[in-house]
């Protein structure tokens, strides 16, 4: 199988860097060859043509990560995919704000035959996981570099425990340096070790793809087998094992609900921003939430006071259901695809809590703290569980939390949240997994409620 | 698995030497014997040392592999300083606090290191822990003949002199760690205290690492002295008081009588318990029946922060 998709990859390397290498003097002329069409220094506006995907690199320190990513971007810049990057550039990750945290990454995007891609070269493990997170830049799958001189070294092992942490499923190997290395046996030795290394971290690390170069020829352009050839032969590897991430649209469709309102003559609308997912007049849907759910159909959209057959994620509507009143729905609840979604009380939870300079609280807190929820249109109070053997979650750190609201909510796997206390956000967090409520929770909780 | 990998190579090996035996005859040194290669690979997964320095011990010592592995060690430490010098200047701000606390004395250092990343790993525990017990070892003889409460800070040059074990200074095994973990390290600070019989000392280490020494180590430390309190509850009482200042940094300690003046108390006695908001440290401290009488917090990186500022 991988020797396959290597076979594979060399051929369409060998396609990819022939037309570039010949016509590279001649860029000027029009080229005829109709996968070049991306090419064309495509002037500044952003083309929407290919999948996107986000890509990140890991590796121990010195095996030449960010070589391999300003490698790749010079590779591409010769095929008119990408602006060429300097390693200084990429190196000097600069300080972003996403959502108000701090995040030292550097993004870095290029296009190739057949994809778009970001990618991300963090410099901190925090840093992934803040990502993680805020869904700044979601990494679908990562290359790992790893200096064929060398083989894997301590910092190997904990990104690719980190991979694991985040969730990143897919994991491509490039063995760097190969330039230096005399003896060919050396590299195959490092190989073995990688794999097995991959398969002791849960991947499967027999048919993992791994490619052997040198970043650093690349860049220079010597020894284009282990250099150009190499990177592409990597890029063209990553297109194809690294799956496009299941897009918005073709999930099952979700509205959470801002507004309802009673027009008179014609019934109940819901308003919101489409989630996900595409509606069409005529479609059953249900509402869930605050400890309530019916089912209806959907008898009309509107947009800007059109009415449209068909509404997609991203669209403000206007919904009309059948034999609702306006008293069945309120804000917060959600429409769906019916059984698409359930609510929940009880959530495990990966979470970021604001240090005091990016405006979050400059105390800890302990468990049976009580913040606020947000997510989508809905907020509760929820109770706050630290995991065991953690006493107390200082500002500024990232912790797994058990959260418990105080009423079921619409919530799944992987949504987004926020938790504020007072009128102070103080962190926010992804859900990693559900819970069920057991009978200490339900009275414990039936407690703090009467004290609210 | 690993049994299986390497019998595929071994057998790839095997019929590779069949095939070019008469070249190899030529080209001598060109390719690796199978046995060469399980040897190499054993080398490597004992020692962890680089594949390219591996396989240069074997060669320098006729794949003696005891020898080689001795090399390796010496090698390591001269890497490590030609590395260490190559390194220097690099800002080193994530790390680790180790805190240990003995009979009658305790010791807190703060190890810096480049990521986080590096602070996770067993190598960097392992110098956090000789640098605690090398600062323990030097209070313990400097401090020997004196009475009563002593407090002694440590920083930079001063401990790099100290020494782990047999003659290696604390220096060289910084060097050695920066060798083989490729990071910019440095020994910031450490402070030791010591107590006369009837004080107690509470510590609390916050953010730790799921590490196996008897040292605790994470991003914050702290270590309270106090008087008083329930024997059966010094631990606990201990412990609570050194989350308390982990969690407020406060500045100083304060008197018992203090009135706490809102959000930006800096003072220790009149802050709102952490575990217990409806009181103040000094009340809770009156319902037990302590002191306390001095404390000092360590934070990952501030020392460093200070000084960029």
């Amino acid at each position: 199988m991988a020797a396959l998709v290597g076979l594979r990859a060399c051929f369409s390397a060998l396609q990819l860097s022939s037309p570039s290498l010949l016509h590279s003097s001649l860029k000027l002329c029009a080229v005829p060859v109709s996968r070049r069409t991306f090419a064309a220094e495509a002037k500044k506006t952003f083309s929407r043509e290919k999948p996107h995907v986000n890509v990140g690199t890991i590796g121990h320190v010195d095996h030449g990560k960010t070589t391999l990513t300003a490698a790749i971007t010079k590779v591409l810049a010769d095929a008119g995919g990408a602006n060429y990057k300097k390693y200084e550039d990429i190196d000097n990750a600069p300080e972003e704000k996403a959502r108000g945290i701090t995040i030292n990454a550097s993004h870095v995007e290029y296009t190739t035959a057949n994809r778009h891609y970001a990618h991300t070269d963090c410099p901190g493990h925090a840093d992934y996981v803040k990502n993680m997170i805020t869904g700044t830049a979601q990494m679908d799958g990562c290359i790992l570099v790893v200096a064929g001189t060398d083989g894997q070294m301590p910092q190997t092992r904990e990104h690719l425990l980190l991979a694991r942490q985040i969730g990143v499923e897919h994991v491509v190997v490039f063995i760097n340096k190969a330039d230096a290395v005399e003896d060919k046996e050396m590299l195959e030795l490092v190989e073995i070790e990688i794999r097995e290394l991959l398969t002791e971290f849960g991947y499967d690390g027999e048919n993992t793809p791994v490619v052997i170069g040198s970043a650093l020829c690349a860049l220079e352009g010597k020894q284009p087998e282990l250099g150009m050839n190499a990177v592409m032969k990597l890029l063209d590897i990553v297109d194809s094992y690294i799956p496009l991430p299941k897009r918005e649209l073709e999930k099952p469709f979700l509205l959470p609900i801002e507004g309802v309102y009673s027009i008179p003559g014609r019934g109940t609308v819901v308003t919101g921003t489409m989630e996900r997912g595409v509606i069409k007049k005529g479609d059953d849907c249900e509402f869930v939430g605050h400890s309530r759910s019916c089912k209806s159909v959907v008898t009309g959209i509107e947009m800007f006071h059109k009415s449209l057959d068909r509404a997609e994620a991203g669209d403000n509507l206007g919904a009309l259901v059948r034999g609702m009143k306006r008293e069945d729905v309120r804000r917060g609840m959600v429409m769906c695809k019916p059984g698409s979604i359930l609510p929940h009380q009880k959530v495990q939870a990966q979470v970021y809590i604001l240090s005091k300079e990016e405006g979050g609280r400059h105390k800890p807190f302990v468990t049976n703290f009580m913040p606020v929820m947000f997510s989508f249109t809905w907020d509760m109070a929820c109770k706050v569980t630290l995991p065991e053997g953690k006493e107390m979650v200082m500002p500024g750190e990232d912790t797994s939390l058990t959260l418990t609201l105080r009423q079921p909510m619409v919530l799944e796997k992987g949504q987004r949240f926020t938790l504020r206390d007072g009128n102070r956000t103080i962190g926010t967090g992804l859900v990693t997994d559900i819970l069920t409520m057991t009978d200490e929770d339900i009275a414990n909780f039936g407690g703090l409620t009467k004290n609210q | 698995m690993s049994l299986t990998f390497l019998f595929r190579t071994l057998t790839r090996d095997a019929a590779k030497v069949s095939i070019c035996q008469h070249v190899q005859l030529l080209h001598t040194g060109c390719q690796l014997l199978a046995a060469e290669k399980a040897v190499l690979m054993k080398l490597r997964k004992s020692t962890g040392y680089t594949f390219v320095n591996c396989k240069k011990a074997l060669e320098k010592f006729d794949n003696d592999i005891v020898q080689a592995e001795s090399w390796l060690h010496e090698q390591a430490q001269k890497e490590g300083w030609s590395k260490a010098n190559k390194l220097e200047g690099r800002k080193a701000k994530e790390g680790l606090i180790g805190v240990f606390v003995g009979d009658k004395s305790a010791v807190m250092v703060e190890v810096n290191c480049e990521t986080d990343f590096v602070a996770r790993n067993e190598k960097f525990q392992q110098l956090v822990k000789d640098v605690t017990f090398a600062t323990l070892a030097h209070h313990r003889n400097k401090t020997q003949n004196q009475a009563g409460y002593v407090k002694s800070i440590l920083v930079g040059d001063e401990l790099s002199k100290l020494s782990v074990g047999e003659g290696a200074s604390l220096a060289d095994q910084v060097a050695l760690t920066i060798g083989r973990l490729g990071e910019n390290m440095s020994v910031k600070r450490a402070v030791t205290v010591r107590i006369p019989a009837e004080w107690h000392i509470g510590s609390y280490v916050h953010g730790s690492m799921s590490c196996q020494t008897e040292v605790a180590m994470g991003r914050y430390g702290a270590l309270v002295v106090f008087q008083g309190g329930k024997e059966e509850e010094q631990e606990d009482l201990g412990r609570k008081l050194g989350q308390h200042v982990v969690g407020e940094a406060p500045l100083s300690v304060g008197n018992m009588d203090d009135l706490p003046c809102g959000e930006s108390e800096t003072r220790l006695l009149p802050q709102t318990f952490l575990t217990d908001p409806s009181r103040t440290v000094a009340e809770f401290l009156r319902g037990k029946q302590a002191r306390v009488l001095d404390f000092v917090r360590f934070q990952c990186g501030e020392a460093a922060r200070e000084e960029t500022e």
